[in-house]
């Protein structure tokens, strides 16, 4: 039965055994570490472009767009980060969540500011959890955005 | 049309919503987010990793959750929180099917927590790209 789910473990087991060891990959002392704030413009050509491909009809700020300003202030920096050492092509993104104080307005500048909150070691795996706040004009808190990514040890 | 307090019930299941995976999509979805992972808009590099074919992000799933959400509560500012885990790629061509159900009601604060989900039909079975969802909304 299943044959793409065959194929998902099949991948699983072809990246166990090529990367097998236990090497730690990240370094556990980046814990708490803040990367530099971004702004970030809503533009309404991107609004509409996000709205389109996954369905909505345009008439409001779709929920999820705040993935745009999470991905660029905090994946993009983390990825970039020497000292921290995560290596996208072992990183399975596991967990996401959002906590939202009211919806984002198309035109306002959000201030997006990630932080490593926490990296934990997990059955041979590691564990990053990166959260991020956007804020308004006033400081005043729009979102609260927690990414967990699972990253495959290091051969 | 906002939901009201007493729309909702403790069991109740929200409509459920079904959307065909594409490439154009995800592909757009790629350029809006900002996610350009080739995993998620090219075949060979799919195939490489081991997957059959391009998979469709995450976070893909997590906004056709949302956009389920927001149909059903008529406004999109009522969705208050949402957490999910990705469980099970999704590949191009498959059927993604968001659904959730009210776990509790508060109606002192007016809200609600649902257990939401979304799923995908594969081979006779059913598989889930999104398990153990959690949403909490605010009611009229």
């Amino acid at each position: 039965m299943r044959r793409t789910g065959l194929w998902y473990v099949r991948g699983t087991r072809m990246w166990g055994d090529r990367l097998g060891g236990d090497a730690m990959a990240l370094n556990g002392a980046m814990e708490g570490k803040e990367y530099p704030a971004l702004s970030f413009v809503v533009d309404e050509e991107r609004v509409h472009r996000f709205a389109t491909a996954v369905g909505d009809d345009g008439t409001f700020v779709p929920p999820t767009f705040v993935t745009a300003p999470e991905f660029a202030a905090g994946l993009t920096q983390v990825a970039a980060d020497a000292e921290l050492g995560l290596d996208l092509a072992r990183v399975v993104h596991g967990e996401q969540g959002y906590d939202w104080s009211r919806p984002v307005r198309v035109g306002e500048t959000l201030t997006v500011r990630s932080t490593i909150e926490s990296i934990r070691a997990k059955g041979g795996m590691e564990l990053l959890t990166l959260r991020t706040e956007m804020r308004g004009a006033d400081d005043e808190l729009v979102v609260v955005g927690r990414s967990t990514l699972i990253v495959r040890s290091r051969a | 049309m906002t939901l009201h307090l007493g729309d909702v019930r403790v069991g109740y299941e929200i409509p459920a919503l079904a959307k065909v995976l594409t490439r154009e999509d995800v592909r757009a979805y790629a350029d809006a987010s900002g996610d350009q992972n080739p995993l998620h808009q090219d075949d060979e590099v799919a195939r490489s990793a081991g997957f059959p074919g391009m998979v469709a992000h995450g976070m893909f799933t997590m906004a056709h959750l949302a956009s389920c959400l927001a149909r059903w509560l008529g406004d999109p500012a009522a969705l208050r929180r949402l957490r999910v885990q990705f469980r099970a790629p999704v590949f191009m061509g498959e059927t993604i099917v968001a659904g959730g159900a009210v776990r509790s009601v508060d109606p002192v604060r007016r809200r609600a927590v649902l257990d939401v989900w979304v799923t995908v039909e594969r081979e006779g079975g059913t598989e889930h790209a999104i398990k153990r969802g959690e949403a909490e909304v605010d009611l009229a």
